[in-house]
């Protein structure tokens, strides 16, 4: 479904490369979580999927298509700015639709009023699944706390019923409770609407309780580009007894840290573990 | 007063606040009282600092009687239809229009601004004339537009346009800029084109601060507005002003600065009056 192929990417004069040879295939229905360091280009690898920005070498294909600049086929919730202010919970889930089917001067058609009941109706099943109140539709985005938010801007993007849902450290700003919320909330999504999902995430925990699959991102040395250190198949979600041990196997590889004496040798290119749980 | 004289850390209670407040007013009202009083002692034909009886009865004059080209027509009766022929009103009524035309010029400038800001070709066409343009001092074009255009309206205006626009344009500019990014690429995932973006997400959002902003280019405005009606007009506040001046009409002068300022006070207030009901959703910080 998404194909990416030998993609690397610099930025700046002189060049300062970011992402070298990344090479990845995910697969339709997969729950992806891309992990790294700050800084490590996790963000620019969205982007990159995203259509924001190309890559200089390689190419990064989408249902076997190119794409130059965003569109509905991936949705994306990003870690804050993702609402409109200016318009109520009901409109900013809305407007997905609404832009989609009609153009800025179709909405002063009588069939735009008689499509938008139906947007509304659907609008309020998305906020009974995001786990929101009717009586919040009529709020504006400043009004909700940061949670709550991130719950309508997934509501918003699954709305246009996008085949790829990308997040960027869409939990992050969130305080832990809230969090867990949202990963168990973002789960059942998944499974319910078989999206597939990339999340990029700075948290370790976060990856391996969300993902069917881990994507680490990091340097061997500072003057390189990120390479994909380790792609982690989790087919079952972790034991809360197992991920202390992940955690820390998969922090020592993204922090480039020697691993304990006995595991795989230091960046030994792209690898499949199966974990123990 | 235990607590000796707070400086920073200081509450004043509201009766204080307001008193306070209206201080300046109150003295500057008396001062004026009584230089105009001990100068009408010394010359009664004093012409500098009338005394308010006189500026009641010029404003009145100005006010409710027929203005000065009108006398043929049938006298006025009624408090409305004297207000209606007189000079007050014709000026007032010159002015607004003129005011009126550069406002709605405007909004191309608004439009101008977000396209420049949205579009990399629109910007890179434009940005760096528009910058160019701002940094000319309108004033000194006077002369220029009043050749190429004549004394007309269109040169008043004109004058408005150059020294108004650039501004409000730069300013929608760097509003559009500074909308996040998240937002339109937000936008463009759910579907948008690129004019929904534009017009649905980027102009409503930064409408409230553009509004602001031409609130506070309203003073500039007000000023190559007078200009121009100082130096060539037959009509407007400023003609009025200009003209009285020749004539010492000081009693007719200053209640017609005070109405000015009043007018454009009100002006601002209906606007801010506007942005908050046009914007439930923007909180001024």
């Amino acid at each position: 479904m998404i194909r990416i192929d030998n993609v690397a990417v610099s930025y700046g004069t002189p060049p300062r490369p970011v992402l070298e040879a990344i090479d990845l295939r995910i697969e339709e229905g997969e729950f992806v979580c891309v992990l790294g360091q700050t800084g490590c280009g996790k963000s620019t690898l969205l982007r990159l999927v995203l259509g924001c920005e190309q890559p200089q070498t390689g190419r990064i294909l989408v249902d076997g298509r190119e794409h130059r600049q965003p569109d509905r086929t991936r949705g994306y919730v990003p870690q804050k700015y993702s609402l409109f202010p200016d318009k109520t919970v009901l409109d900013n889930i809305t407007f997905g639709p609404e832009v989609s089917e009609f153009s800025l001067f179709g909405r002063l058609t009588p069939s735009f009023y008689r499509r938008r009941r139906e947007f509304r109706e659907e609008a309020f099943e998305y906020l009974r699944r995001t786990g929101l109140r009717k009586e919040d539709a009529r709020k504006y985005p400043d009004q909700l706390s940061g949670g709550m938010q991130q719950r309508v801007a997934i509501a918003q993007a699954l709305m246009t019923r996008p085949r790829i849902l990308l997040m960027d450290e869409a939990f992050s700003a969130l305080d832990p409770g809230t969090r867990k919320d949202m990963q168990r909330l973002i789960r059942e999504l998944w499974r319910a609407t078989g999206t597939t999902i990339l999340f990029v995430t700075h948290n370790t925990q976060e990856a391996l309780r969300l993902g069917t699959r881990v994507i680490v991102l990091a340097k061997e040395s500072p003057d390189q580009g990120s390479r994909v250190m380790l792609d982690l198949s989790v087919p079952e979600p972790c034991h809360e007894s197992d991920l202390p041990h992940l955690v820390h196997r998969l922090e020592s590889v993204s922090e480039g840290t020697r691993p304990e004496v006995g595991q795989a040798p230091r960046f030994a290119g792209p690898f499949r573990i199966s974990p123990a749980c | 007063m235990s607590a000796g004289f707070l400086l920073i850390h200081a509450k004043p209670g509201r009766t204080w606040t307001t008193l306070l407040s209206w201080t300046l007013f109150a003295l500057g009202i008396a001062l004026y009282f009584y230089v105009s009083q001990a100068r009408h002692r010394d010359n009664p034909e004093d012409r500098v600092m009338p005394t308010v009886t006189q500026m009641a009865r010029g404003m009145f004059d100005a006010a409710l009687k027929p203005a000065e080209d009108d006398e043929a027509q049938a006298p006025a009766t009624t408090f409305t239809q004297r207000f209606l022929g007189s000079m007050l009103w014709k000026d007032t009524k010159a002015t607004s229009r003129r005011f009126f035309y550069s406002m709605l010029l405007l909004i191309p400038a608004v439009l101008l601004g977000l396209h420049m800001g949205l579009f990399p070709y629109v910007g890179a066409f434009f940005l760096r004339f528009v910058l160019f343009f701002d940094k000319i001092v309108a004033l000194s074009l006077l002369p220029i537009l009043f050749i190429a255009f004549g004394i007309d309206e269109l040169a008043k205006i004109m004058l408005i346009v150059i020294g108004v626009t650039p501004t409000i344009i730069l300013d929608t500019f760097n509003l559009t800029r500074a909308v996040p990014a998240e937002q339109t690429v937000k936008a463009f995932t759910l579907g948008a084109g690129d004019f929904d973006v534009a017009y649905r997400v980027v102009l409503k959002q930064i409408a409230p601060r553009v509004l602001n902003s031409i609130r506070l280019n309203l003073k500039a405005v007000m000023l190559f507005l007078f200009a121009g009606e100082m130096i060539a007009s037959t009509d407007g506040l400023a003609y009025r002003i200009a003209l009285l001046r020749r004539h010492m009409g000081m009693d007719v002068i200053i209640p017609y600065v005070l109405w000015v300022a009043m007018l454009l006070f009100l002006v601002d207030f209906g606007m801010r009056l506007l942005n908050r009901q046009l914007h439930p959703w923007f909180r001024e910080s």
